[in-house]
């Protein structure tokens, strides 16, 4: 077992290495599509903390990375911060922001999350719609990079490093002793509670950090757009994010960082015939979650089970229970 | 201002509660919030422009076509998708919320971005108590809408299906242990959920006309609603309209007009924060 381990390790070190050297050899462009799927794989990773491991579905994961963006945004833009700084207090501000969500809702279960934040979000568009002075509406507010000096190359290392980020600290928790604890609380929420786990702090918990890797997602898109626009806190970009992750595969490490990759790409070769990538994957997001609901992940696992269990006993047909 | 902020508040007010009920019928029977609930509303909307504007089919026939197609489309909805994902909250507000968005970009597609409305059924203005002129139109639409509501719990009252209804939302295997086949029952008040949307659609899409993505605050008003009024309680969603029609309206009069649609959300964290029941809900949450 150790030795196929380490195996795994250096195969995943190796990877990251010839990923982390990819975008020298590639174009402008194409270094933009990886920076970009970057930064959906941290919000399709951190909202699959919530949905996949604790059960609960927020609509509100687009808003929280609106919240980051347009708080560091406008601390750099209006108040001359230092855009890092800005950064960091946008991930604080939605944190904050997610904690109070959180125990306003968590406690009365699923429905009630779902519905308010989508409230939320809708709450944050009408104020951006409405202080334009300050957030410049729908035209879009200008701000600072987080180099004096614009590279892609550097903008794609700094996003590396913030899924690398995101993505630790999702395996952290998960594989915790609260990780045991989210998916206690997912399978059966009143045996969790008779054993002594806190339900609702639990949740809070996973909101909580949930919505903080929205904010920094956010607000570094925003820093690398430059330009922040209600398209960022929108519902298009929640379902983007939500069909990342169920099409990937929900509850799975994996799954989310191969749907953000694999639908930002193909968006990009769709967006060539016309705006029809929201429909596609809205469609191919419907038959997933209906027939599939693990995802590529499932399907993928199931396919590699069925094949291992027919290569070490021929004679049983080949099926999964 | 006053007179005409309350007037303006109890019409918004009926109307929200009509585009609630269907959310609140579909959330006691089934516990489950049908985020594509605005969508259906707009397509209503879209077939009655299509029946009554480009076929030029008399609008009242035309607002029944639509209505039965929605019906018709909610069912198929509810067998297809909804169906496989009771008792996992968790896929029906995924499916019902991808749903939305997959309906919204139908929609832009097929009819552009542009409004769209069916013809008025009534032309003019008519003075209300000698202190304002109030579109004809909105009148019709509140004595319909007002109709429709009736009607609504005149059934749920003394017809058969009605009783089935309530029994099953009050203890759902007690009512399966006395023969009512919930299953099918399930199906016939989801898309009747979705006809009741469909109503308030053809009746306010002459007066508010219906855009690709118009749905989402419609769905949002009517959640708000029926968190208000309590979860499953049908008077509950009609006091619930009611009241958010005045704060919004006595609000966008006397606070800001620009955040008219945000007091709507305070008396939500309100209701979350005070009485998570709601006006008429049971207290077990």
């Amino acid at each position: 077992m150790d030795m196929r381990m380490t195996k795994n390790r250096w195969l995943l070190a190796a990877g990251l290495v010839a990923f982390a050297l990819l975008p020298w050899g590639l174009g402008v462009y194409h270094q933009h599509i990886m920076i970009v799927s970057l930064f959906y794989v941290m919000m399709a990773a951190s909202w699959n903390l919530l949905a996949g491991y604790t059960g609960q579905v927020s609509f509100g994961h687009a808003a929280f990375a609106g919240i980051g963006a347009y708080a560091s945004g406008i601390l750099a833009a209006k108040a001359g911060v230092n855009p890092w700084v800005g950064v960091a207090a946008g991930t604080l501000l939605a944190a904050i922001f997610g904690f109070l969500v959180g125990i306003l809702c968590l406690k009365l279960g699923g429905i009630y999350l779902s519905l308010t934040t989508l409230g939320f979000s809708e709450i944050l568009h009408i104020i951006i719609n409405n202080e334009y002075e300050i957030t410049r509406g729908t035209m879009g507010l200008q701000v600072p990079g987080l180099l004096s000096e614009y590279s892609k190359l550097a903008y794609f290392y700094i996003f590396l490093a913030g899924a690398l980020l995101t993505l630790g600290v999702v395996y952290r928790l998960i594989h915790s002793d609260l990780g045991l604890n989210f998916r206690a609380v997912q399978n059966d929420e009143r045996a969790a509670a008779s054993l002594g786990v806190d339900v609702v702090k639990v949740r809070v918990l996973a909101f909580t950090v949930s919505s903080a890797l929205a904010g920094m997602a956010g607000a570094l898109y925003g820093h690398y757009l430059l330009l922040i626009t209600p398209q960022i806190p929108s519902l298009d970009q929640q379902f983007l994010v939500l069909s990342m992750t169920v099409i990937g595969g929900m509850g799975s490490f994996v799954g989310p960082v191969i749907g953000a990759f694999g639908l930002e790409i193909l968006s990009e070769y769709i967006r060539a015939y016309g705006e029809y990538h929201v429909l596609a994957f809205g469609l191919v997001a419907l038959a997933v979650a209906r027939f599939a609901p693990r995802g590529m992940v499932g399907i993928f696992r199931s396919v590699w089970e069925r094949r291992r269990q027919a290569a070490v006993h021929p004679s049983l047909p080949a099926e999964s229970p | 201002m006053l007179a005409l902020s309350i007037t303006n508040g109890l019409v918004i007010g009926i109307i929200y509660a009509l585009t609630a009920l269907g959310v609140s019928l579909v959330v006691g029977i089934m516990n489950v919030i049908n985020f594509a609930h605005g969508e259906f509303y707009i397509l209503a909307g879209y077939f009655s422009y299509l029946f009554a504007h480009t076929m030029g089919l008399d609008p009242v026939v035309a607002m029944v076509l639509s209505i039965a197609a929605v019906f018709l489309i909610g069912i198929v909805v509810e067998y297809t998708l909804i169906r496989p994902t009771y008792g996992d909250d968790l896929y029906s507000l995924i499916l019902t919320f991808i749903l939305s968005i997959v309906m919204q970009s139908t929609f832009l597609l097929v009819f552009g971005p542009f409004p769209n409305k069916p013809p008025n059924w009534v032309k003019g203005a008519t003075n209300v108590f000698g202190l304002f002129l109030y579109g004809n139109q909105r009148l019709a639409a509140l004595i319909a809408g007002a109709a429709v509501i009736a009607l609504f719990f005149a059934m749920l009252k003394l017809t058969w299906f009605g009783r089935m209804i309530r029994a099953t939302s009050q203890d759902r295997e007690m009512a399966e242990l006395n023969g009512i086949n919930t299953r099918r029952l399930n199906m016939l008040s989801f898309g009747m959920g979705c006809a009741l949307a469909a109503a308030a659609g053809v009746i306010l899409s002459p007066v508010f006309p219906v855009t690709p993505s118009a749905g989402v605050p419609v769905a949002l008003t009517a959640f708000v609603c029926v968190v208000l009024g309590g979860m499953g309680s049908m008077w509950g969603c009609v006091a619930g309209g009611l009241v958010l029609g005045l704060v919004e309206n006595l609000g966008a009069a006397f606070v800001s007009t620009g955040y008219k649609h945000v007091f709507m959300y305070l008396i939500l964290i309100l209701v979350l924060l005070i009485r998570p029941s709601g006006l008429f809900g049971r207290s077990e949450t």
